[in-house]
């Protein structure tokens, strides 16, 4: 086979070079399905989408359709929505309420903690031989983590605390109200699901850590979305603070978030959504409740990241989780969870959704432009002439990034590099070779030693 | 063809004198409003909406059978494709003019088409029309979207025109098939 030793020829972290092919080629897209994708924990969705017992949606483990439901034990089963039988899918409804599903082929009939519960003709047909108990639908490991809810269906896969790693600070962090309270999100009904024709790691990279693509907003830039009267697309436009703009990254585990660490403790709290009153002063308390509760942790500003390999979340008032679903070398899908804070006033609710839903997704000012630069990169992934020359994630290169800098409870494992680089990407693709080649890259090599 | 025909095709005497009924005239609005988008007249557009409009598309699910209200996620609540006011349209479209949002530039050529029109509910405030459309977007070379769903408008006598008080624009896909919801319906 041609990429048998893909993890080292296509990728080279320590020169920053990346071959095109791994966003094109049909036979890596097949392997890094096997390996990187069903040897992950993946994100299915959030616990506020089944708020109560029976309640289930519809989701994606990596290219594997699952239902995710709460049973009557209050538990949450994420299950592959096949049925065993002949394989049709057993629930076709994006989310509802139910006991049971019934594959409407032949009508074997599931609970919805996956338990194989009625198969017609079962006496005459089976002689009572069946065991049912062997044929239930395939349950995948599910952790819980803040309100998130994850799966995988490999049993060799580590737990998720290890697979997340020192990732866990953040996307706790990321899972609090602006207050600082734990689990204090809550999903807005409705998950944003388009296509784009592009391979799943150009969105994936993008948040790990591309922190000069302001050339694509520059349309958002000028016309405002902020709710602060200012120009600008983020709410923290407005904040006048000095802060270093971080690239962490946990090479260990591929994840990495970029975020503001703020020179001084206790900063006051800047206007941010100026346009209503009421909202404003719900972040003003925020603010302050937040510095009380996080201490000194509370310099961070979290803006975002990614948990390898293709959970994404917007942090910082754009409160979304984006999963980039592949379906093909060139074809991938786009989820989108956006979220407001569960115990805030209606107005905050509704300022927070009116302001995630022009920001966000395929109707949304900013990645309305995001979702068109992939589509474009994908254009000189497929060229094979463009592949003469490996892509180029060269962007400070070299001795910048340091380990749990510059504040150890960062996290030990977090290797950090400061501004505009291309450190996290490196990290990435680092991951994402070591899975695929069993061979650990720079990093990872750095990071053992 | 007798030249008798062609008279009772247009018979000079009534095509021109009769006044057009509402159901003419709101469908000569929606068209010329089609027009102007297509032609990418859209200050124009604006100015055909009222400044409380309430321009809504909802996300579409795939419910169960009894579950109807499943269908589409609900209206200042839930999340949308669109849930604009004019302010916002205002701002979509400012950025749509500046020649550097790069999802639109170059722009798409569009083609709107509105069917089926049916005036449900009017009176001397309010109209209420019902139609089907098809928008046909091609951009660049080879990006082609084609939407296709049901609307339904209120429209507010305004002069001797309307005016758009409220659009609702149900689209019959769940999932977006297409990258970028760029258009206007």
């Amino acid at each position: 086979m041609i990429y048998e030793d893909m993890g080292r020829r296509l990728i080279d972290t320590d020169s920053g070079l990346v071959d095109r092919a791994i966003f094109a080629d049909q036979a890596i897209y097949d392997k890094e399905m096997a390996e990187v994708f069903e040897k992950s924990w993946l994100f299915v969705g959030h616990e506020s989408q089944i708020p109560d017992k029976g309640d289930y949606f519809l989701s994606q483990l990596g290219r594997e359709p699952v239902v995710v439901t709460r049973d009557a034990k209050d538990e949450v089963n994420v299950l592959l929505n096949i049925c065993t039988h002949r394989g049709m899918p057993v629930c076709r409804y994006d989310r509802g309420n139910a006991k049971l599903f019934t594959c409407p082929y032949h009508g074997w009939t599931f609970a919805n903690n996956g338990d194989l519960t009625g198969v017609p003709l079962r006496a005459e047909g089976y002689g009572a031989q069946l065991d049912r108990s062997k044929w239930g639908l395939i349950k995948a490991r599910v952790a819980r983590y803040y309100g998130s809810i994850w799966a995988t269906f490999d049993e060799a896969a580590p737990s998720f605390e290890d697979f997340l790693g020192d990732m866990a600070f953040w996307l706790r962090e990321f899972m609090m109200a602006p207050d600082g309270e734990d689990d204090g999100l809550e999903v807005v009904d409705g998950i944003l699901k388009c296509e784009i024709p592009s391979n799943w790691k150009f969105g994936a990279e993008n948040a790990a850590g591309d922190l000069y693509h302001d050339v694509s907003h520059k349309s958002v830039q000028r016309v405002g979305l902020a709710l602060t009267k200012l120009r600008g697309r983020h709410t923290w436009d407005a904040d006048p603070a000095k802060f270093k703009l971080l690239n962490i990254t946990f090479p260990a585990g591929g994840h990495a978030v970029r975020g503001n660490l703020y020179e001084n403790p206790g900063r006051d709290y800047q206007s941010q959504w100026a346009a209503d009153p009421e909202v404003d002063a719900y972040f003003r308390d925020a603010h302050y409740a937040r510095q009380k509760r996080l201490g000194e942790k509370e310099r961070l500003l979290n803006r975002g990241g990614i948990v390898f390999p293709n959970f994404v979340y917007n942090a910082a008032n754009r409160t979304s989780i984006t999963s980039w679903i592949p379906r093909g070398p060139s074809r991938t899908e786009v989820w989108k969870w956006i979220f407001v804070p569960k115990k805030a006033p209606q107005a905050v609710k509704d300022a927070m959704r009116n302001y995630l839903l022009r920001y966000t997704g395929p109707a949304g000012m900013v990645e309305q432009d995001d979702f068109e630069n992939w589509g474009s990169a994908q254009v000189g992934a497929n060229s094979i002439l463009a592949r003469r020359l490996p892509m180029n994630y060269q962007l400070r290169l070299g001795d910048h990034a340091r380990w749990a800098w510059p504040e150890r409870w960062i996290g030990e494992g977090a290797l950090v590099d400061e501004g505009v680089s291309e450190h996290a990407q490196r990290i990435f693709y680092d991951r994402w070779a070591e899975m695929m080649s069993g061979t650990p890259q720079a990093f990872r090599q750095e990071a053992a030693e | 063809m007798t030249s008798e025909a062609s008279q009772n095709i247009l018979p000079a005497d009534t095509a021109v004198a009769t006044a057009p009924t509402l159901k003419e005239r709101v469908e000569d609005f929606l068209a010329h409003e089609a027009e102007l988008l297509d032609e990418r007249r859209f200050d124009a557009w604006l100015d055909l909406l009222d400044e409380d409009i309430h321009y809504w598309m909802p996300l579409v699910r795939n419910f169960e059978h009894g579950r109807p209200q499943d269908e589409y996620s609900r209206p200042g609540v839930d999340a949308a494709w669109f849930d604009e006011g004019k302010a916002t349209l205002r701002q979509r479209i400012m950025q749509l003019q500046g020649g550097d949002h790069w999802a639109e530039e170059p722009l798409s050529r569009s083609t709107h088409m509105v069917t089926n029109l049916r005036i449900v509910a009017a009176s001397d405030a309010e109209i209420t029309v019902k139609c089907r459309f098809l928008v046909y977007v091609n951009r660049r070379e080879e990006e082609v979207r084609l939407f296709i769903g049901k609307r339904t408008d209120v429209l507010r006598p305004h002069g001797g025109d309307f005016l758009i008080r409220k659009r609702s624009i149900f689209l019959d896909q769940s999932k977006m098939l297409f990258k970028n919801l760029t258009t206007f319906f």
